[in-house]
């Protein structure tokens, strides 16, 4: 159960789709909880600083690391410390300290009574950031995600998947592949109102048009919209709102790039990391 | 008034004229028309109410009672609490308070919580009697869905895996005990469930594949009676889906929707969490039993009867966690007593509550792309290939789901079953390097991408075909959870901040009033004084309305 959704994009802040996260509010309160939204490389973690974690690391390898592995993610019969329900309650090296000087015999894990205090906390600090560091693992942006096949790509571009409709690889597309990151590429013709620079300018957003019982109809770019009221902001900057009930006033909404919308019922992936392949070539 | 478990000292006090508090087993099990004694209102958790003096008819004359906004200003509170300093709890929005309680409503007074915080409003006023504050030692404060009543006792959880016991009447502390330890990233937002002499209890925490469990506890001394753990051990039934004793003991399975139970059969019907890693399965290929299923436990004992699981080796996050409804119908002309679930994952199951055996199996989402149809046991098969890919894999749902956790609500005059529903989409990414081992939400990242909205479904149980959708124009955020009456309505969120009444026949709208915030609970109802009342949260306030 992810608690509060942070994804790696921000392309879902654009979405109208319910984002209620396991446990997450229905209503507002995203913030909290799993601290800032994950970032592409590890932030340094003042906790853990790089110098006690490499004493401790130190400390660790010729005493534990035949059973537990050098970087404490298991090895040898030994569990993996980073999910270890003891480390997770260990503060300062405390517990550790107790742990090492008894061993664990009946589990195999002989007693290390000859380390010193000092080598237990640096080794606390390492357990610890191991901890971190298996945790923030999530968001991480993946090193290469262009797998596709970009001939097959080119295909779908100019067939099934009618990019060439709207899009020409010598005029809008005219170096896309040097411009952008494959995978904001690829989140792009998925979802092109999110990412960076959003919006795609006026001329992509969500336009409505409403005709009231009486009186002229009135278009304009959707602001928002529910069953019982509907802004928008006209051709002169203007923003109006109309009380909907039921089918009065009529409200038309279109969407410039519906057919990016329309194509998440039929695409495969395949098809999106050939498309991706193809787009990543237009250098 | 008959007793049928269990004849409790409080029970027989139930039969004077009701003072403050006091809630005796049977008027739990049965409850009264001017109570809402426990999360879900009564043990099956339906949603739904015979009241009807509110109803097609007089709707559109629904007005406001009052409201009140809730403060967590720990100012004139009752303090308890581990913690070294108060603190304003998190995370939570508003006024520091976010309602996704569902408050109990027990002679005249509503009880109901939020993470850290306890109040007694005066039901018929909305002006608060007491205010408790707990002073957290951490955890995430991510919601606190309420409290459960036994007696004069109250009973609810805290960020940091404590379960509190109060004195209904003052808000005085009784006692604390400490479930989990917030110090492996555990923390727990479930309401207590009252069981005769149990006060059932379960908590949550993915963030570094700890086990889950659920509790029973003394409801006097607080002291444990039974835990049923969501992942057996090495030698026990359900050892056969995972790989090793280690995947078992990091497995999660966290169980935090309050349970459904039926007195009769004497089960609680328990939905889990999803397995742990939460996305990347290699480290615990098989099924992974208990995960995202529901299971049927013994209150006594804890002893499982049947499980059902609806999200075999789940790799998406989707936990069973949607509330499993308990109604008895027919089914191919013979009595039946049932179980419904709408699953995260977008699947829709009827069971039989007395075996676990699947009934109907259906996908209610249009747009779920995950699944490679039912096995004869009406599971959903997984197709692998949506699992997280390097170059990324499109699934609907995205981790959020098809639904959540908020409350559908079962409709015994329609027939039907009532969710919330979203058709969202995400591309999933694998992260990971080779050989590298994951935990956690770890070799995952999830790009949101747009999706088809949300909406208000209706599901006919016999055949788990979706009878009618109203579509939000908006999308369904912050739609909260439902609640249908006698009086022919339905009550929902529309992801608008309106708390909006349809015919639960068609979903036609009947009635609506703007709240401050989205539906952060779900709408509940009682008599009080003559007059019925809708009870609904959003955000940091409580809003009563009643016919005037």
């Amino acid at each position: 159960m992810v608690p509060i959704k942070i994804l790696a994009s921000a392309l879902c802040a654009l979405t109208l789709s319910v984002t209620l996260s396991a446990q997450t509010p229905p209503a507002g309160g995203r913030g909290g909880g799993r601290g800032a939204a994950p970032a592409a490389a590890p932030r340094a973690n003042p906790k853990f600083p790089a110098d006690v974690v490499a004493r401790g690391k130190e400390s660790f390898g010729p005493s534990c690391g035949f059973c537990h592995g050098l970087d404490a993610r298991g090895g040898d019969g030994g569990p993996d410390l980073a999910r270890s329900l003891f480390v997770l309650g260990d503060e300062n090296g405390q517990q550790l300290g107790e742990l090492l000087k008894a061993g664990r015999p009946n589990n195999g894990m002989p007693a290390f009574p000859n380390m010193t205090p000092a080598q237990v906390k640096d080794m606390a600090v390492f357990l610890h950031e191991r901890v971190e560091a298996a945790r923030n693992r999530e968001g991480t942006t993946p090193p290469n995600i262009v797998v596709g096949n970009a001939a097959d790509g080119q295909k779908y571009f100019n067939g099934a998947g009618k990019c060439n409709t709207c899009h020409s690889v010598t005029a809008d597309l005219q170096g896309i592949g040097g411009k952008m990151e494959p995978i904001a590429l690829q989140d792009k013709f998925l979802s092109p109102r999110g990412g960076r620079g959003g919006g795609n300018g006026a001329a992509m957003a969500k336009k409505v048009t409403v005709t009231p019982k009486t009186g002229p109809a009135v278009s304009g770019t959707l602001m928002s919209v529910s069953d019982f009221a509907v802004t928008l902001r006209d051709a002169s900057g203007d923003r109006r709102t109309f009380t909907r009930d039921g089918d009065e006033p009529k409200v038309v909404i279109t969407d410039p790039l519906q057919a990016h919308l329309n194509l998440l019922r039929v695409i495969t992936d395949k098809d999106i990391h050939d498309l991706t392949a193809y787009l990543v070539t237009l250098k | 008034m008959k007793f049928p478990i269990l004849i409790l000292p409080f029970a027989l006090l139930a039969l004077a004229a009701p003072s403050f508090g006091q809630l005796s087993q049977a008027q739990i099990q049965k409850p009264a028309p001017d109570s809402w004694p426990t999360y879900h209102g009564e043990y099956f958790g339906r949603h739904y109410s015979p009241l009807d003096q509110i109803n097609q008819s007089n709707v559109k004359h629904l007005s406001l009672a009052w409201v009140a906004r809730m403060n967590a200003n720990t100012l004139g509170a009752i303090v308890g609490g581990e913690g070294k300093e108060p603190s304003p709890g998190a995370g939570q929005g508003g006024n520091g308070v976010s309602i996704k309680s569902i408050p109990l409503m027990v002679n005249g007074v509503l009880y109901f919580s939020s993470p850290d915080h306890a109040w007694a409003v005066d039901a018929r006023t909305g002006k608060e009697i007491w205010h408790y504050f707990w002073k957290t030692r951490g955890g995430l404060h991510i919601g606190n869905r309420g409290m459960g009543m036994y007696g004069n006792w109250l009973f609810f959880e805290t960020p940091d895996d404590y379960i509190i016991s109060l004195d209904a009447k003052t808000g005085k502390e009784r006692w604390h005990k400490q479930i989990a330890d917030v110090k492996a990233e555990y923390f727990s937002t479930m309401a207590p469930l009252i069981i005769g002499n149990h006060v059932i209890v379960g908590m949550g925490g993915d963030f570094l594949d700890v086990p889950g469990w659920l509790e029973s506890r003394d409801p006097e001394t607080g002291e444990i009676q039974w835990k049923w753990y969501s992942t057996p051990r090495p030698g026990q039934p359900g050892a056969e889906t995972w790989p090793d004793a280690f995947s078992m003991e990091h497995g999660g399975g966290m169980p935090w929707q309050p349970p459904t139970y039926d007195p009769d059969l004497n089960l609680l019907y328990l939905p889990t969490g999803n397995a742990n890693p939460v996305f990347i399965g290699d480290s615990r290929k098989g099924d992974n039993l208990y995960t995202s299923s529901i299971v049927a436990l013994n209150p006594d004992t804890g002893k499982m009867a049947w499980y059902f699981q609806g999200s075999p080796h789940d790799t998406h996050d989707w936990d069973a966690t949607e509330v499993p409804i308990l109604f008895d119908g027919t089914v191919d002309g013979k009595p039946r007593k049932l179980l419904a679930q709408a699953h995260r994952n977008g699947m829709f199951f009827l069971l039989d509550r007395t075996n676990g055996k699947a009934i109907v199996s259906t996908q209610f989402s249009e747009t779920a792309n995950w699944s490679k149809g039912f096995n004869e046991k009406g599971q959903p098969i997984p197709n692998p290939e949506k699992e997280p890919q390097r170059g990324g894999a499109l699934v609907s749902p995205n981790s959020s789901g098809a639904t959540n956790w908020p409350a559908p609500s079962f409709n015994p005059d329609t027939g039907l079953f009532y969710l919330h529903s979203s058709s969202s989409y995400a591309v999933f990414y694998r992260t990971d390097a080779p050989g590298e081992k994951i935990a956690a939400y770890g070799g995952n990242s999830e790009h949101g991408v747009q999706g088809f909205g949300g909406q208000l479904r209706a599901i006919d149980y016999k055949t788990g075909k979706t009878a009618w959708m109203h579509e939000y124009p908006g999308g369904a955020n912050g739609a909260g959870g439902l609640l249908s009456t006698a009086g022919k309505l339905l009550f929902a969120g529309d992801g608008a901040q309106n708390l909006v009444a349809h015919d639960p026949a068609t979903g036609k709208i009947l009635w609506h009033a703007g709240l401050t915030a989205g539906i952060s609970n779900a709408p509940e109802t009682y008599m009080l004084d003559g007059h019925q009342y809708i009870l609904v949260g959003a955000g940091d306030s409580l809003y009563a309305f009643y016919l005037q």
